[in-house]
């Protein structure tokens, strides 16, 4: 065990490693700036009037990623299924890894959907892997780090130094730009020196992993629900909205009316709910992941923060799985109805 | 006067009493439930971290909660 570890190539890693901790604390110059922490996805990019924001951006990388992922994971699969001989019918390297994975997603659908696993597995396996992925993206170095030198938006924000493109972690001296500013004040502003109001830079990341924006988050519990109400209404007509609007009690009475009108309002304020509890659950774990690095990062630096490295790879599977876990169920309950009420 | 970082504290504070207490009643039933069926440790340990998940969600609300009061 300890021979494996101190092989030329570890042993290589290891002094690397030192003597960049080394080097980093003894130069000034690689002290690194405190991170910014920025709840909205920050915008990067314009097109023509639509602006793309970094989360944005690397939503679409994950896209393109998980496209890449489906071609090499199908493409040496027999175009003709039904002829091909067992020899090319055995998957291999990543093709594998792919069906183990994409098989345990179908096992929980099928104890989760029953007969509807063929229309429920692919959203509730696409939603897993994109929320997986968008989890995971942001721990790669680079996320969060590198980007274009901005002013700070506002006040209370800390701008830097910058050395060329990089920022150094010297705080920027307020006092010689506060003659400019009032001065500016003075003279009514110019608008052309609005953005540069405050000293310094800060860097807006290129990156920033999908799941901490709140609108991506939103959309996917969006998108959830939404086909929630689809299967529901598939399943059962639109007798399924007989959940929402329900008036059959008043056939027992005036009061009996009302307590249905009652619970369909609830049920009604509930499924909003679950958008929101979707949006926040995801948003709020990885975003406060996210937080929980940097600052351990800060605190006590270089070794303290990987086992919290760990942490999140395990959140961000836990609430994939959590995401999609909770659609299959919601798909599942929509398409049995309430047919406890049917039997009294 | 201002009280943002005492209302920071203060949501996050409170908000993680509940969750704390849903976890640990979480973890102890679960544990109770490997003791007896230990052949079952493994579905148990499954569907308690599911349930340690939402449980947990809460805690993150209140934690959005107190990261807005913070940074906006």
């Amino acid at each position: 065990m300890l021979k494996k570890l101190f092989k030329p190539r570890n042993l290589a890693i290891m002094l690397v490693a030192v003597g960049m901790i080394v080097v980093s604390s003894m130069t000034p110059f690689l002290k690194v700036p405190k991170p910014v922490v920025s709840l909205a996805a920050e915008p990067v990019l314009h097109i023509g009037g639509f602006t793309i924001s970094n989360a944005l951006l690397t939503a679409w990388i994950v896209m393109v990623v998980l496209i890449i992922m489906a071609w090499a994971a199908t493409r040496r699969m027999p175009k003709d299924l039904e002829r091909a001989s067992n020899q090319e019918l055995v998957p291999s390297g990543f093709q594998n890894l792919m069906e183990m994975v994409i098989e345990a997603l179908y096992n929980i659908s099928k104890s989760i959907g029953g007969s509807w696993t063929p229309k429920f597995f692919p959203i509730a396996a696409t939603i897993f892997l994109f929320v997986l992925l968008s989890n995971w993206l942001g721990l790669l170095p680079g996320f969060g780090s590198i980007g274009i030198l901005e002013p700070p938006h506002y006040a209370s924000q800390q701008g830097y130094e910058a050395v060329g493109a990089i920022l150094t972690g010297t705080p920027a001296e307020a006092a010689e730009h506060e003659g400019a500013t009032t001065d500016d004040a003075a003279h009514g502003a110019a608008t052309g020196e609005e953005a540069h109001k405050f000293p310094g830079y800060i860097v807006v990341p290129f990156f920033r992993a999908p799941s901490t924006d709140l609108n991506f988050t939103l959309a996917l519990g969006l998108i959830s629900i939404a086909l929630v109400q689809y299967f529901g209404v598939k399943a059962l007509g639109f007798g399924y909205f007989k959940k929402f609007f329900d008036v059959s009690g008043f056939k027992k009475g005036a009061f009996d009316g009302v307590v249905g009108i009652f619970v369909g309002v609830l049920e009604l304020i509930s499924e909003f709910a679950r958008i929101l509890s979707f949006g926040f659950r995801l948003f709020g774990n990885i975003f406060a992941g996210e937080v929980l690095l940097g600052v351990m990062a800060f605190l006590i630096p270089y070794f303290v923060s990987l086992p919290f490295y760990g942490l999140e790879l395990f959140v961000g599977f836990i609430q994939a799985a959590v995401f999609m876990m909770l659609t299959l169920v919601f798909f599942a309950t929509a398409t049995v109805g309430h047919g406890s009420e049917e039997h009294h | 006067m201002d009280l943002t970082a005492l209302g920071t504290a203060l949501a996050i504070g409170l908000g993680a009493i509940g969750p704390g207490i849903g976890i640990g009643i979480l973890g102890s039933k679960a544990m109770e439930a490997i003791g007896r069926n230990p052949e079952a440790a493994g579905e148990i340990r499954t569907n308690m971290i599911l349930g340690m998940a939402f449980a947990e969600a809460i805690a993150i609300y209140a934690l959005v909660v107190a990261l807005i009061i913070k940074f906006v």
